[in-house]
Formats: structure tokens, sequence, C-alpha cells
């Protein structure tokens, strides 16, 4: 068993993930965008852009919503928790758990664009590889921040708070951009550092320098918040009061 | 005398701030101790802190003051942890996994491997009753069933300490009672064990010493040995044989029930022995143990 992650939680949690019924619906939907869309010289990433990229946000929210909360206010966590395991390594496996059934949708859905481009003749491109590679580096970040903000906020709300964060700053962007035009630039580059980034640039058939910044940036969304939400873990009283 | 008590409260305090500003004590400066191969009860009405108490000798809640100590260590100890089994007052486990795959995950845990958790599982759920069962989803179980898996999460570990918080809350009359021997066995192998129940006559059959709660305190700690037992005897002739060996009848005969105090259940074959021999016709033999009830409401109602 790992310091960081204990591989039967998240076995676990993967096995509660795949056996509800949110996450599938949208991970059908998910994938059907993806096979509408690929084409042959999309190298994959039409998965993961587009409309493909809206389901896959809310597949990671599906996945990410309570992904703590479940555990600690059934109670079920602190039977866990009082085995030989460390709360790190708790914390470690419920966010691998659903770092993996992010990954099976993901590899189907993007199974079904792949299969999608051969039947429109395409001859396979190795950076469809690396569009997987990056959505995953990239959901895994959103779910780092999901179950970061877990540690602390009740039920399903880490998934609301975030959502909100989202929302209301496009809404800033909004109004910045038609009120100040001259100060979008400004809020642009601000956005370029709030929260994991879109990577897909990297496997971008089209455009010429392949950059791997936000690939790279996306893996300190990883584990920054895994460190601090491990910290505020720490700091918790876990007994459960009676529902 | 040496080795430290499996579980011990010292001056353990837990206080929460109430909304009108004021603070309340859910357990204040309580102080327990639970040794090895004993069973311990914690008795108190609705919110005299008993699961607070377990709570907080598990690490589970912060104390505001006093310390827990579980076989002398820090109960946050992974060591530590390694030893002790608790079974919550209402668990509720993760509906979508089967019963067995909650209790492998906890072999697992417990760091047996895959293989050899697995057969643990099902050798303790079946032993809980829930051979066929743990093979469904949680979200399928009744109440008692989850009380079983429960249960069977707090022993399988074999664990050298086991902190019940009303464990028979939902059993069947066959689970209290497979409950009850499960408890004798821990305790003849040598493990300690706390448990906190309303089921007085429970509590009276297998505890060593019941302590008394109320509003986070302490009120008494009975030992269950120093009271005895008393054996209450029916019989068919109790007049003829009065008249006939008023000797045997000292210590009093209510109508055709005979009460004896004796020193354990030892004494009862012989006693019986004794009195088939005087020409006694024996129709029933109840044991009685310390009134619980009496003393319940004695110590914790203040009646008389
Ligand atoms: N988190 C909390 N906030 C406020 N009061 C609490 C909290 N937890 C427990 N209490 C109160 O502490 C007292 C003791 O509770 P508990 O230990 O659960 O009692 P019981 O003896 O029935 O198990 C109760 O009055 C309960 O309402
Ligand atoms: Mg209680």
């Amino acid at each position: 068993m790992s310091a960081l992650i204990c591989w039967p939680v998240a076995r676990a949690t993967f096995r509660t993930r795949l056996r509800s019924p949110g996450p599938w619906l949208v991970g059908f939907l998910f994938t059907v965008a993806g096979a509408v869309r690929g084409s042959r010289h999309g190298a994959g990433i039409e998965t993961f852009s587009g409309p493909g990229t809206i389901w896959f946000i809310v597949l990671t929210f599906a996945l990410g919503a309570a992904i703590l909360s479940d555990e600690i206010e059934s109670g079920h966590a602190q039977l866990v928790l009082l085995r030989p395991i460390t709360r790190a390594a708790w914390y470690g496996g419920r966010l691998a758990g659903g770092c993996l059934a992010m990954g099976l949708f993901c590899v189907i859905a993007w199974l079904a664009t792949f299969s999608a481009a051969v039947a429109r003749g395409d001859g396979f491109d190795p950076m469809r590889f690396a569009s997987l590679v990056l959505a995953l580096v990239w959901g895994c970040a959103w779910l780092s921040v999901l179950t970061c903000l877990g540690a602390f906020l009740p039920r399903w709300t880490n998934a609301g708070a975030l959502g909100l964060i989202i929302l209301a700053w496009i809404l800033l962007f909004g109004i910045v951009a038609t009120l100040r035009p001259a100060w979008a630039g400004v809020v642009e580059t601000v956005t370029r550092f709030l929260g994991p980034q879109d990577p897909m640039i990297f496997a971008e058939p089209t455009k010429p320098g392949r950059d791997l910044g936000p690939a790279l940036y996306d893996l300190v969304w990883i584990f920054v918040p895994w460190v601090v939400g491990v910290a505020i873990l720490n700091r918790r009283e876990l007994a459960r009061r009676r529902a | 005398m040496d080795d430290p008590p499996a579980l011990e409260l010292r001056s353990v305090s837990k206080r929460y701030r109430l909304r009108d500003g004021g603070e309340f004590a859910a357990v204040d400066s309580l102080s327990l101790e639970v040794r090895r191969g004993e069973i311990v009860a914690l008795l108190g009405p609705n919110g005299a802190g008993k699961t607070t108490a377990m709570q907080l000798a598990l690490g589970l809640l912060h104390a505001d003051a006093g310390e827990a100590r579980l076989f002398g260590g820090d109960p946050e100890l992974l060591a530590i942890r390694r030893r002790i089994g608790y079974g919550p007052d209402a668990p509720l486990f993760p509906k979508e996994l089967t019963g067995l795959e909650v209790l492998t995950l906890h072999g697992e845990l417990l760091g047996f491997h895959h293989g050899d958790a697995k057969d643990r599982a099902i050798r303790f759920a079946t032993e809980v009753g829930l051979a066929e069962p743990s093979r469904r989803r949680i979200a399928t179980y009744s109440r008692g069933q989850q009380q079983r898996l429960g249960v069977a999460l707090a022993l399988l570990g074999d664990p050298d300490l086991l902190l019940l918080d009303e464990p028979t809350a939902g059993l069947d009359p066959a689970g209290v009672a497979a409950m009850r021997e499960m408890l004798v066995n821990l305790r003849a192998r040598g493990a300690a064990v706390l448990l906190n129940s309303h089921l007085l006559s429970e509590v009276e059959r297998v505890c060593d010493r019941v302590l008394f709660l109320k509003g986070g305190r302490l009120l008494r700690t009975h030992e269950m040995r120093a009271t005895g037992l008393r054996a209450e005897i029916r019989l068919a002739n109790a007049s003829e044989l009065l008249a006939r060996v008023p000797q045997m009848f000292a210590s009093g005969l209510d109508g055709n029930r005979l009460r004896l105090e004796i020193p354990g259940e030892d004494a009862v074959p012989p006693l019986v022995r004794k009195l088939v021999e005087a020409g006694a016709e024996i129709v029933e033999v109840r044991l009685i143990g310390a009134d619980l009830e009496q003393l319940y409401l004695e110590i914790v109602e203040g009646r008389t």
C-alpha cells in the first residue's frame, strides 16, 4: 500500500462511481459528441473540444461531486480511517478512484471518436494518443480541485461552488470585455493562471509549434490542490452525527 | 497490572457551543478505563455522552481537555489502530457496493492480501449471518443487516479492543444471542470490550463492570461480580417440602418460589441436586443478576 494513494480505496471509489447512473448518462453524451465530430483531421482532440469539452467538464463534475463528503457524511470514512491508513492515503485513494473512472470514460469516448475517424478514412495519427493523455491530465486537475473543495464543503457543494466560481468568472470576463475593452487583455492573462488550462493546443494538428505549457501547468493543478486538500482534511474532526 | 489499559480516558472533556453563545459539556472530565479480558458497559439516558465518549477515545473527536490512550499510546498511531474494532451506532456503507466488497476492502486496509481479505470477508459475513445478502448491494439491506455488517467489520481484524455503540439496536433475538456469545468469546481470548447498550438484560448477562453516565459525567461504577446472582426456583410441591424439611427454606419461600443468593452459575447444579435429593419437584430455575433496571433508576433517575 502506497503512502500517497491507498489502492483498495481507489478501487472501491472507482466501483461506486461506475455503479451510479449519472456518470454513464453524461459519459454516453460525451461519447456520442466525440463520435459525431470524429474526423480524419482532428487527431483525437475533437473528443475533448467544442461540445465535447462541455460533456467532459460535466462528467468531471459528476464524478467529483461529493467525492469525499459521500463517505464522510455516511460515516464509512470514519470506519476506514480507523484502520491503519493515513488520511492522506485515503484522500489519494478517493481522488485516484475518481480519476480512474474518468479515465475509463475518456478512453471509451476517445475510441468512439477514433472509430468514427477511421470510418471517414483516417490513417492513424500518433497525436491521437497525445490528445488522450492531455485530456487525462486536464480532467484529473479539475477532479483534484473538486476533491480539495470537498475536504471542507458538505455534500455536493464542492461541485456547486466550483461551478459558481467558473460562471462568475465568465460573467466578469464578459462584463469587462464589453465595458472596458482595454482591460480584456489583462483579464484574459489572469484567466490563464486561474485553474487548470485546456492543454489540447499541444495536439492541435493545424497549429505549428506545439505548446506543452498548459499541460505542464495542469500538473501543478493536480498536485497543489491535493496537498492543500490533505492538509485541510488532516485538521478536521471526523465524528459523524446521526442523520 | 503493569501493562497499560486497553482503553483509558483521563479527565476528558468535550464542549459544544450553544446558539445563545453559552457552552455545554457533552462529556465532562470523564475518566474511565477498560482492561484486557474485561467487558465494560456505558449506561445512561439518551444524550448522556456515551457515543461522544467512544468517539473521543477513538480520536474521531478532539478533546477540549484531558487525553485518550489506547494500549498506553496515542489513538492516532497506525500500529494501535490495527488492534481496534469499532461498531458505530448507525453504520451506513456505500450503498453501491456489496457487503463482501466492503468487507474485502477493510481486510485489505488491515494489511491482508486481496485473496486472503476476500476469504476472510466470506468467513465473517457467514459468521454474522450475511452469507447470502453479502453478495447483494448494500442498498438492498435492512437496518438489522446493516447492523450485522457493522459488527462483522468491527470483528474483522481480530481486535484486542472492541468498541460497540448500541450494537443490538435493530438486531433480531437470534442476532442478540449471537452477539452475546461473540462478546464472551472475545473476552475469553483476552480482548477488551467497551459496550454501549440499552438492553439492560443483555448488559447484565455479559458485563464485568457498568459505568453509569449522565450529563457527560460518571455517576457511578458498578462491579457486576460484586453482586453475585440470585436463583429463583419454582417448585410444584413447595408447601409439602416446607413442612418436611423447613431448614432448607431459611432464606424464605414466596408462594411456591424459593429464592437463594448464589456465588455464581457453578453453584446451580449442586443446588438443584441437593433439592432433588430432598424430594423437591422443580418446575423452573431462573437466574437473576443484579437488578440493573432498579440500579439504573436509582442512580440515573434518582428514584428509590
Ligand atoms: N456536534 C455537536 N454539536 C452540538 N451538540 C452535540 C454535538 N454532538 C453531540 N452533541 C450533544 O452532546 C450530548 C451527548 O451526545 P451523545 O454522546 O451522542 O449521547 P448518547 O449518550 O446518547 O450517545 C447530546 O446532548 C448531544 O445532543
Ligand atoms: Mg449514542
